[in-house]
């Protein structure tokens, strides 16, 4: 099999007046991972649809491999899908389950056992051939959905929210193995989930949508560091970031932000907006990039601690630091603090980021 | 969509139709016989379409005339059946009404206590209301006479109800108890901590959640009730006190048969099915769904 | 949270008043079930004791004190009688047609009413209306629009030019068979659509999805998902609806009065036709246990056969 690229153009899609995708330009490199990730009702499943030929388009082309495969109906893509609930088909076996694409394709009988065969060996389920799907665990369904996936081998590999139903334990253990299986797979793979988690550790890139657009689509560690609105910087990182509404100031002839009655010195490297004293945006900070300190500390904002959740080897330590402002700090699990006690928060300036409240875009950064 | 898929679309659906003409032509028929006046009626061809729209039909029902009755040898009464008529209809409302009520009342009396309370030979009684059920009317119909006969109850109003209310009972407490299953017992525990009594709980928590089974309950007892031929024909004789399935084979006792009349009887006994129907659709799908009819 | 309040005066006063109705758990229980078992038992049990008990009696209802056992001559009576065996095959014919063509139409209109053409609901529910209209009406009806001279549908045959000259369809023996069978199934078919219906829904379009990746096209969907998880509520309905449909009595005698002479006769018009005819009332009740036998029999079947057919759930 050979992969392919995907790619997207003008790509719409609306469902009577509700417009569900608006323009959609993307393109999915060969062989890579990429996750649709967004909350529900982003359009991130109706995409994956398209994609797959379960729904037509309203405007827009899809092209795999520079090919247009619109016309095409999804048993006509070389595609595979693995669907949230998987889909087995309930009154046949596994083996004949994972053979029903070939099946279908008129692929003679003995040729589809022994390539049946071999992707239960590899999946490590020889045992489970002759069971019915509702004899199996959440698990060992998994794997048949796949094995009906790896069969046909598929140029483009298709996730819709395959580990939603698995339990936590579980779906960390199958994070690795679907990384894994891709990898010997050797395809284009495109996964859905709203789960953020899963999208940073799997993914070569991620595209977060929200209401139909593409917010921001770049690897992982762009996506974490450098996210380019509000709602994606809200988004990933967990757990998620603190925003405060700060103003442009300026003291001394330095430009500040103003935080709760406090100056904090502007952080380095943005452009800010400088004539316009008074001006408003948001500043966003990671809770890894927030540490207590003293209240006499420059840079420091005073609060009030308004609760401490242990959460394993860290603390959360929620501050207050004005009426219905609190900043959340990741501390180490040995620093200790008490609610109702006063404290204090300081930002790691490098960390920071600045957002216009009016159009949720990050400031741009210099150099 | 493609030209192909709009073409099977339309075509889907034009079969859609004609089968549904297909099979409503019947009630459709007897509706537009009942509102030609008598020459149109037996003229041949026939009309599809009324040429002529007349009530005289209906009216001739209610005023109990009949154009082509005549009395013959064996027949039990000089007037025409059609005299009996209004009689009839009322008799059908107050049975159908008399069993509905007792039934859902009973069953759900019934149902309620199999979910909720223990005690010695629980468990066999659904199940002896299953084998109730699956008997035909037709083994127990004579039986159920004698018994009539013995509380002195034959050609009573009251025969037909009990009678109704006994083959209809079972399936209502299978549905009531199926609904009884479903409303969660915290519900009521949560009552029964503030202080309410288990009366209380079942008549202010209970019934208003238990409300859609009760309502299809109700619905299949009035079908039944008003559908129903075979009690009627054995419990009852005199003519004044036939439900209206009864009554209206009496038209087949003249000489000839007026047409007309029995088409307008035809409407004005299915009217009450359709408003029921029409009406309350949705619970009598689910109602169904929840077990199995008696067809 | 803020603390629950104690209802004020709730505690002595409520005992008090509802004292008198403080019952025990199983008390309560008994009284609500009350009313059930003394109707169902007085009016059920009752009555399908005393049918079984009056197959060995010679019972005259307008000679009630003539009332002699007769052992089993009731049963050689019937089972020597030729118009009984002959009602049993005409009940066979007659069940085993209309079953094969309710479920045929049935499962075809539920496909069709399962999609989402526009006003579907309209149909459905005009669809389902024979069902519930009164089975008088319809064999009113039927005599009507079935009727050899001035009737409608012969009329239209006629016209159509796809007979030549009018059909008895209810003065002779086949023709009474048959309009009797598409009575039955005009009636009855909606219930096989409401239950196939109900099936349809709850299969998960994530499997049609499925089989689409995998290249299936609607045939084979149809065949390998759709007919395979409709098999469980076809065998119900196909059993359950032998079992009524062999004891029917209203949809035939209404029509043709099991005519014409004794060829539409059933098992249940027999039994009538005993009781209220003859006047035997223990021959009638002999019948019964017959058709109680075969309901028996019919009913192990359906336990048999429906417990291989366990309820899969969707992976």
């Amino acid at each position: 099999m050979s992969a392919m690229d995907v790619r997207l153009e003008n790509l719409s899609k609306s469902f009577g007046s509700n417009v569900v995708l608006k323009a959609l330009d993307l393109t999915f490199p060969e062989r890579k991972f990429v996750t649709l990730l967004g909350p529900s009702g982003c359009g991130k499943t109706t995409l994956l649809r398209l994609i797959a030929g379960l729904e037509r388009a309203s405007g827009g082309a899809i092209l795999f491999g520079g090919e247009r495969v619109d016309h095409l109906p999804p048993g006509e893509r070389n595609i595979a899908m693995v669907f949230q609930s998987y889909a087995l088909y309930p009154t046949m076996d596994v083996a004949s389950n994972i053979g029903y694409g070939l099946k279908v394709r008129g692929t003679p009988k003995a040729e589809r056992s022994e390539k049946v065969g071999v992707v239960a060996k590899v999946l490590e389920i020889p045992h489970l051939l002759a069971r019915k799907p509702r004899a199996l665990s959440g698990g060992q369904r998994q794997r048949v959905a796949l094995g009906r996936a790896m069969v046909r081998k598929p140029d483009i590999f298709l996730m819709d929210e395959p580990l939603s139903n698995l339990d936590a334990k579980l779906r960390a253990t199958m994070r690795g193995e679907l990384k894994r299986f891709h990898l010997d797979l050797e395809t284009t793979s495109i996964y859905v989930t709203h789960d953020q988690l899963e999208a940073m550790t799997m993914s070569d890139l991620v595209a977060v949508m929200h209401e139909g657009v593409v917010q921001q689509f770049a690897t992982p560690e762009e996506v974490y560091d450098r996210p380019v609105n509000l709602f994606v910087a809200g988004f990933i990182g967990s757990p998620p970031m603190n925003f405060c509404d700060v103003t442009v100031a300026e003291r001394n002839g330095s430009p500040v932000l103003m935080l709760a009655g406090r100056a904090l010195p502007a952080p380095p490297g943005f452009a800010l907006p400088r004539a316009d004293e008074g001006r408003r945006l948001v500043l966003g900070i990671r809770p890894q990039d927030v540490r207590l300190a003293r209240p006499d500390d420059p840079g420091a904002v005073p609060g009030t601690v308004w609760m401490v959740e242990l959460i394993g080897s860290e603390r959360l330590v929620e501050v207050e630091v004005a009426p219905k402002l609190r900043i959340t700090a990741e501390v180490k699990a040995e620093v200790r603090a008490a609610i109702d006690t006063p404290a204090a928060v300081a930002f790691d300036a490098a960390k920071v980021h600045l957002f216009d409240p009016g159009t949720g875009l990050a400031l741009p950064r210099l150099g | 969509m493609t030209p192909r898929e709009v073409v099977g679309r339309v075509l889907l659906y034009v079969l859609l139709v004609a089968v549904t003409l297909v099979v409503c032509f019947p009630l459709v028929w007897a509706f537009f016989t009942s509102v030609k006046p008598k020459d149109e009626i037996f003229a041949w061809p026939p009309t599809l379409w009324p040429e002529v729209w007349t009530l005289e039909n209906y009216r001739a029902l209610f005023a109990g005339k009949d154009a082509y009755f005549q009395a013959g040898g064996g027949v039990s009464t000089a007037a025409p059946p059609s005299a009996f008529f209004l009689d009839w209809f009322l008799n059908s409302v107050i049975i159908a009404l008399g069993t509905t009520a007792i039934s859902t009342i009973v069953s759900t009396l019934a149902a309620y206590s199999l979910t909720r309370f223990r005690f010695p030979g629980q468990r066999a009684v659904p199940y002896l209301a299953l084998v109730g059920y699956m008997v035909p009317s037709i083994i127990f119909v004579f039986p159920m006479f004698l018994v009539m006969a013995d509380l002195r109850l034959t050609d009573t109003l009251a025969s037909l109800i009990l009678g109704y209310v006994c083959i209809t009972l079972p399936f209502c407490m299978w549905l009531m108890w199926a609904f009884f299953r479903g409303v969660p017992v915290e519900i009521e525990e949560a009552a029964l901590v503030d202080g309410a009594s288990r009366l209380r709980v079942f008549f202010e928590i209970v019934l208003p959640t238990a409300w859609p089974g009760i309502v299809a309950a109700a619905i299949f007892t009035l079908i039944v009730s008003w559908n129903d031929y075979l009690f009627g024909r054995v419990f009852m004789n005199s003519m004044e006190n036939l439900p209206l399935t009864v009554g209206v084979m009496h038209f087949f006792d003249g000489t000839h048969v007026d047409w007309g009349l029995m088409m307008a009887s035809s409407v004005l006994m299915t009217v009450p099915m359709a408003i029921l129907f029409a009406a309350l659709q949705r619970h009598l799908v689910a109602g169904f769904g929840a077990g199995a009819v008696k067809g | 949270m803020a603390p629950r309040d104690v209802p004020a005066g709730g505690g002595p006063q409520r005992a008090r008043r509802w004292s008198g109705l403080r019952l025990s758990e199983t008390q309560v229980g008994l009284l609500f079930m009350l009313p059930f078992i003394i109707t169902a038992g007085a009016f059920m049990i009752w009555p399908v004791v005393e049918a079984i008990r009056m197959a060995f009696l010679a019972y005259n209802p307008l000679r009630p004190d003539d009332v002699r056992f007769v052992g089993f001559r009731n049963f050689e009576i019937i089972l020597d009688d030729p118009l009984f065996w002959e009602s049993f095959h005409q009940a066979l014919v007659w069940t085993g047609w209309s079953i094969l063509l309710q479920t045929v139409f049935g499962v075809g209109l539920a496909l069709l009413l399962h999609t989402q053409l526009p006003a579907i609901a309209v149909f459905r529910g005009l669809l389902l209306f024979p069902y519930i209209v009164p089975t008088v009406v319809i064999a009113l009806n039927w005599r009507w629009i079935f009727n050899s001279e001035i009737g409608v549908v012969n009329h239209l045959l006629l016209r159509a030019g796809i007979i030549s000259e009018n059909i008895a369809w209810l003065s002779t023996p086949d023709m009474a068979m048959a309009s009797a069978i598409l009575l039955n199934v005009w009636k009855y078919t909606p219930f096989v659509i409401i239950c196939v219906l109900a099936r349809l829904q709850t299969i998960p379009t994530e499997l049609y999805d499925a089989a689409k990746v995998d290249g299936a096209g609607t045939v084979r969907r149809f065949l390998d998902i759709t007919l395979p998880m409709l098999k469980e509520v076809l065998v119900v309905v196909v059993v359950f609806r032998t079992i009524w449909t062999f004891n029917k009595f209203e949809e035939i005698y209404l029509l043709t009065r099991g005519g014409p002479g004794t060829s539409t006769f059933n098992l249940a018009v027999y039994a009538f036709e005993q009781g209220m005819a003859n006047l035997r009332l223990g021959v009638a009740a002999a019948t019964g246990v017959v058709m109680i036998v075969l309901l028996l029999a019919g009913s192990i079947v359906y336990v048999r056969v429906s417990g291989f057919g366990a309820e899969e759930k969707p992976a």
